[in-house]
């Protein structure tokens, strides 16, 4: 059992995180956390909430890593656990909202601006997160990727397991419901 | 960044053949930055391992609850064993009678049993 694994390459890491090494998988967290605090903030807000989607998504990235071929990046493969699971808590929330409230869209989401040192960088974030909470969720995971995480056309199609085309016309599309949205803001 | 070059930044972020590795980061200087809380690393790898050695207590237990099972079991079934052939030996039947110990004797020898006399 190595005492730092700062150095050591993915397909290392994952091996010994297979053999139960605490330390390798604590890396893979550390690695990795901050792409999916993106994916899942950004696409359910900023909130407390969304910490314990991201610590499912490194249980259930665990528990799969004897799955996990190497074929693709691990990013991909987290990037891919961390949608799913964000996609099925947004799917969650509109049916407990749709039985129990008559809230809008964006008022499912929160949104905790940090601390920041300005006011023009709090609204900043207040800008992005109004915006990214009133995109429709098919058009927000592609926002997400390309805005947040700035993926190319072709590996957000290669995430989501889209077509290219598809892809493609729902950036067009979000691109013109987040040009409706921010003219509001 | 004013509000409207940032509202701008974010729209042409989805241009399709636009390059938004810049963009990310540029977003983050303005204050637009994702981050779970410090001892986040932590908290995923305590839940993990410690469900993990919850587990493995739980097949222990459970594997010593197995063994104790087996022992008695064993243990048991010697005995009946055993009790079954001391009553073959002694009164020279398995029959209901012979196990109640009513083998060789008359019906009315167990008032007198019953009665003390």
């Amino acid at each position: 059992m190595k005492e730092s694994y700062r150095q050591t390459d993915e397909i290392e890491l994952v091996k010994a995180s297979i053999d139960g090494d605490r330390l390798a998988f604590s890396e893979i967290v550390s690695r990795y956390q901050k792409m999916v605090a993106r994916t899942i903030k950004g696409m359910l807000g900023d909130s407390v909430f969304s910490e314990d989607i991201g610590q499912e998504v490194f249980i259930k990235l665990y528990n799969s890593l004897p799955e996990f071929r190497g074929e693709a990046k691990l990013s991909t493969y987290i990037q891919k656990i961390a949608i799913n699971l964000t996609l099925n808590e947004i799917k969650r929330r509109k049916r407990f909202f749709s039985m129990f409230s008559q809230k809008g869209n964006s008022e499912m989401y929160e949104f905790e601006v940090a601390d920041l040192d300005s006011t023009e960088k709090r609204d900043a974030a207040e800008v992005v997160n109004k915006a990214l909470m009133n995109l429709e969720p098919k058009f927000r995971v592609i926002v997400a990727m390309r805005m947040l995480q700035g993926y190319s056309t072709k590996e957000t199609a290669e995430i989501l397991g889209l077509p290219l085309g598809t892809v493609l016309s729902r950036l067009s599309r979000a691109q013109e419901q987040l040009k409706d949205i921010l003219t509001k803001l | 960044m004013k509000k409207t070059e940032l509202k701008e930044l974010m729209i042409n972020s989805l241009n399709p053949d636009g390059d938004n590795s810049l963009i990310a980061s540029r977003l983050e200087d303005e204050g637009v930055s994702y981050n779970f809380s410090n001892d986040f690393s932590e908290k995923v790898t305590n839940k993990l391992f410690a469900a993990a050695s919850g587990i493995t207590r739980e097949l222990e237990f459970v594997k010593g609850l197995n063994y104790v099972f087996y022992r008695i079991a064993f243990t048991g079934i010697a005995a009946i064993l055993i009790l079954l052939l001391s009553i073959f030996l002694s009164e020279g039947s398995l029959s209901v009678n012979s196990f109640l110990g009513l083998g060789n004797g008359y019906d009315e020898s167990i008032f007198y049993i019953l009665a003390g006399n």
